[in-house]
């Protein structure tokens, strides 16, 4: 087990009780000081003057992302996991609020068909046919369809979006080039193509099987054989005309079996390296991730926040019986566990019989000059800014500490390593929690605090193709309940987790 | 982000196991560039990290190229004792590899060309046998005009070439090159992990590349580049409370002044550097923290006669070290409340996390992605941050040991400007105001240094200051 450089310190000798925090809302001296100062921020010369400073802390509005226009352009052959691997980046780079839309030219054609059947009462040939390449009528339509969604995508990157994404085959190198050409016209957007090559025979008979199980309307009157024959015959209409990805000026990404083998050229720009980075770290591996908060602690029994406090008595329980649950449901498979460097996260997890990891970005929100009071002490000693938080949590940092964005960008490192490992337990906090949550789920900004995580509550997900899989086991520990709803909205958050596929780009 | 801060029983950080990166390339491929900055960026993490050169080992023990066998470096037929030559110089070399992963050494770079794939099996083999993981690392370049480039301002001159006419040295050079272009098998084998980089970094291939600290190579290897820009560093105005990170106070009156100070003082810097070095025309970007003192710095940047070409960011990530539950405190209280730590943090400044607090080690994780993306970023960059977070980022640029970060100087008033050169930095430091704020105490009337905040800067203060950027540096 693996000591952390500092944790000890917790726990030393203390001849006395420290002094309470120099700077801390609590008393009157933060007030006087923001009164005293007040005519002295005069000083800027400036025509407009930043807003100045004073009580617990203020929203901060979204970073400026309306330079950022990039059209990332999917290629490759069906069933190779393009549509799994847009929605996972789609996720992801939400998180990061950029304003992301997948534009799938099958949904489009999907759509389009189920229209013409219910007005015309036409039903189209969606079967392999349409998609050989001799057969010139579907040719064009196909044709057509991809460049319909390309211009839907570029008018919705017009419109303020930041990163659309064209989840088509693309799979010759004259498509390519339209889509280049199309996109030269735009000034401030880019294209990047992202090709997904798969040589493993069992991945793409697994996409083959999820593809012909699991209510594809195209195939909706076919057994299920015959589905999965029609989608092998469509997989060879395309192979028949596919090119992979090597022209050299174009600005690409390669990924051959989901990161085991990536090239990147002519990769230029600060998000799209993000991208690249992202989906070379993605694995396909069944697996687990596990959250749970650490034990009811004392300053949760008191009603305080943050500090660094120990667990209460039934937080103890909690640690004592969690080893059992965790090693009841994995079995024998490895786990490894990361903890905050905070004392009741470590405390949580002191029984566990796995590797321990600490981490300083998995440490709690921090409340600045709230920190260690309660939200009564907070509502009574500044009620407006008080009132502004409950408003907008996920844009209000607390003075001298953190917003839930801040969390979010403190988190970013965090949500990268977990796509590379395999089973987890992260023994975290509320806030970590909701902000590691939401992203697995894919929920708003606006909902992400009012994300319920119960304590002595184990979350166990398990990332499939289209979203996560989710169970909680509730140990019969009691604890105090920390969470505060949204005042005044009926709005609470209701994850109900979606891992199939949307066929028609008609959900949320 | 290098993550998960914790030291395992080996003294080996982020349970990655020790590394070999074998370079492969053809001569004046920067190969060695890439070496060096990839060791830069590792030691900076905190992981024990060498080059090893067998080109420098080959020049320390028998020396330039004049002392060489004219066939030592023909790849074709050899004397026997050319070879028994070479033999001893390789096996010399793997004996350093060896000896600094005994010594608790956790990722090597070995530079040398590695051209050919019989010689590259045998020698990963030797290593994965005893567990060291092995990552080819391939530098190819096909443009002409970069390899001249690399051989004029680089390799002429070596010690192989001193006292020759630097053409004829150019023109030995291609020699040495052709030669071994006969022989050279690039990396298509896919028996180890390898990462292929194509024209300094047009086209990067990476093949079966698993590991924590793997996987920052590659990212680090896909954000670096070598087009010219300057980065600048200075400080934040005076605020209102120097000592506490809680209050997260606003400028004083002379911070506001200095603000302006500095946005006039840059201005003019940049105006007199596209003089010094013509036809660049690259826009500002300017970092600040989110914390007030710092962001407010930035205030000027913004008003209508410079915002056409500057861009202000806030970056969360960059706020000064944490000083934890000693936030305010001054020296003497914490002595008392907190004798232990006190004496662990005056021991070990870089490594020691007070109650609550960072380190200065942590506040490098919280920066390594600013420092990947200070890597890619190409326009001039102005980083107006808390003296903690510029010490971080210049020890990284400079190649400072992580040890000696907590005790660099920066100076309030000062700019300090950073240029990248292929094997390193230029770093210059201008002084440009002297307020309230950038001395204390040394002459009379002018006031006394606030002692309460003392965590950031406790080692500058004790343990001299280490320069940068002044002349007497060079």
């Amino acid at each position: 087990m693996q000591t952390p450089l500092a944790d000890e310190s917790a726990v030393s000798s203390r001849v006395s009780s420290p002094p309470p925090a120099m700077f801390g809302a609590t008393g009157p001296m933060l007030k006087q000081f923001d009164q005293s100062t007040a005519s002295s921020r005069k000083g800027s010369q400036s025509s407009t003057p930043p807003v100045s400073v004073f009580g617990i802390g203020n929203k901060v509005a979204k970073p400026d992302y309306s330079e950022a226009k990039i059209v990332l352009a999917m290629v490759g052959l069906p069933a190779r996991g393009k549509s799994y691997l847009s929605n996972k980046l789609m996720r992801y780079l939400k998180w990061l609020e950029y304003d992301v839309k997948v534009f799938n030219v099958g949904q489009l054609r999907r759509t389009r068909a189920r229209q013409q059947a219910q007005q015309a009462g036409i039903r189209e040939n969606h079967t392999a046919e349409f998609f050989s390449h001799n057969n010139e009528e579907a040719t064009r339509r196909r044709d057509q369809l991809a460049e319909d969604s390309l211009e839907m995508l570029i008018q919705w990157l017009k419109d303020g979006g930041n990163v659309g994404i064209h989840d088509a085959t693309n799979s010759t190198k004259s498509r390519r080039a339209k889509i280049e050409a199309r996109v030269a016209k735009e000034k401030g957007m880019s294209v990047i193509f992202l090709e997904s090559v798969c040589n493993d025979p069992a991945v793409i008979a697994a996409n083959i099987a999820l593809k012909v199980s699991s209510g594809d309307p195209d195939y909706k009157d076919m057994s299920r054989e015959e589905a999965k024959a029609d989608f092998l015959r469509r997989i060879k209409e395309y192979e028949s005309v596919y090119e992979t990805i090597t022209e050299p000026h174009l600005s690409y990404l390669s990924i051959t079996d989901v990161g085991n083998q990536v090239t990147v050229s002519h990769i230029h720009g600060y998000l799209q390296s993000r991208i690249a980075f992202y989906l070379m770290n993605l694995h396909l591996k069944p697996r687990s991730i596990f959250f749970s908060r650490h034990g009811e602690s004392q300053y949760n029994v008191e009603g305080k926040i943050g500090g660094d406090a120990s667990l209460s008595t039934r937080g103890l329980q909690y640690a004592s019986a969690l080893p059992a649950l965790i090693t009841d449901n994995i079995g024998d498979a490895p786990l490894t566990v990361w903890t905050s460097t905070l004392q009741r996260t470590i405390q949580t997890a002191q029984h566990l019989p796995y590797t321990k990891l600490t981490w300083k970005s998995l440490d709690e929100l921090d409340a600045g000059v709230c920190d260690g009071m309660t939200y009564e002490e907070i509502e009574q000693a500044y009620p407006e800014d008080f009132a502004n938080r409950d408003e907008d949590k996920f844009n209000y940092r607390y003075r001298g500490g953190e917003s839930y964005r801040d969390v979010v960008v403190r988190l970013e490192p965090v949500i990268m390593e977990l796509e590379r490992q395999e089973n987890i337990l992260i023994i975290g906090h509320q806030a970590i929690l909701r902000c590691l949550y939401a992203y697995f789920h894919n929920l708003p900004q606006a909902d992400l605090p009012y994300i319920k995580i119960p304590l002595h509550t184990v979350i166990k997900l398990t990332p499939k193709a289209y979203g996560c899989d989710e169970e909680r086991y509730m140990l019969p520990i009691g604890a105090v309940d920390t969470h505060r709803p949204k005042p005044a909205a009926s709005t609470q958050p209701v994850v109900t987790p979606n891992t199939t596929r949307d066929y028609f780009g008609t959900e949320k | 982000m290098v993550a998960p801060l914790y030291t395992t029983a080996s003294g080996l950080l982020f349970h990655a196991g020790k590394i070999l990166v074998v370079t492969v390339g053809l001569p004046a491929r920067g190969k060695t560039h890439i070496s060096r900055a990839l060791e830069r960026y590792l030691r900076w993490a905190g992981i024990k990290t060498q080059v090893i050169s067998l080109g420098d080992y080959r020049r320390k023990v028998i020396g330039g190229a004049q002392k060489l066998p004219p066939d030592y470096f023909t790849l074709g037929e050899k004397s026997p004792e050319t070879m028994a030559l070479r033999k001893s110089v390789a096996d010399g070399c793997e004996q350093i590899i060896w000896n600094f992963f005994d010594s608790g050494g956790q990722v090597v770079i070995y530079d040398a060309n590695n051209g050919t794939r019989e010689a590259r099996q045998k020698l990963a083999e030797k290593f994965d046998k005893a567990g060291i993981h092995v990552i080819m690392m391939e530098s190819v370049c096909d443009n002409v005009k970069v390899i001249e480039r690399n051989i004029r301002s680089v390799k002429i001159s070596s010690p192989d070439y001193k006292g020759w006419n630097p053409d004829k040295a150019v023109e030995d050079y291609w020699g040495r090159i052709r030669d071994h272009e006969k022989y050279y098998e690039p990396v298509e084998e896919t028996t180890w992990p390898f990462i292929r980089i194509i024209n300094v970094g047009e086209k990067i291939m990476v093949n079966d590349i698993r590991g924590y600290v793997q996987s920052r190579i590659v990212f680090f290897l896909m954000n670096i580049h070598n087009r010219y820009r300057r980065i600048y560093f200075a400080r934040s105005g005076q605020s209102l409370i120097e000592h506490s990170y809680k209050a997260d106070s606003d400028l004083s009156p002379s911070g506001w002044e200095y603000a302006e100070r500095l946005k006039e003082f840059v201005m003019a810097r940049r105006k007199k550097s596209v003089v010094e070095k013509p036809g660049s025309s690259r826009r500002l970007v300017v970092w600040t923290s989110a914390r007030r003192r710092s962001h407010h710095t930035a205030w000027p940047f913004l008003t209508a006669d410079v915002a056409k070409d500057v861009k202000v960011v806030e970056k969360p990530q960059m706020s000064e070290i944490n000083p934890g539950v000693w936030d305010g405190l001054a020296p003497d209280q914490v002595k008392k409340y907190y004798p232990d730590e006190w004496e662990r943090f005056v021991k070990d400044p870089y490594a020691y996390r007070a109650p609550r607090a960072e380190s200065y080690h942590d506040l490098c994780v919280r920066l390594e992605p600013i420092l990947v993306e200070l890597e890619r970023e190409q326009e001039d960059l102005l980083i107006i941050g808390h003296a903690s977070v510029i010490r971080c980022l210049l020890a990284y640029l400079i190649g400072l040991p992580a040890s000696e970060i907590p005790a660099i100087e920066v100076a309030r008033g000062d700019l300090l400007e950073v240029v990248p050169t292929s094997y390193g930095v230029h770093s210059q430091a201008f002084h440009f105001w002297d307020g309230p704020g950038r001395n204390f105490g040394d002459e009379p009337g002018e006031p006394g240094k606030d002692e309460n905040n003392f965590y950031e800067n406790y080692a500058e203060d004790t343990k001299g200051k280490r320069k940068i950027g002044y002349e007497s540096e060079n």
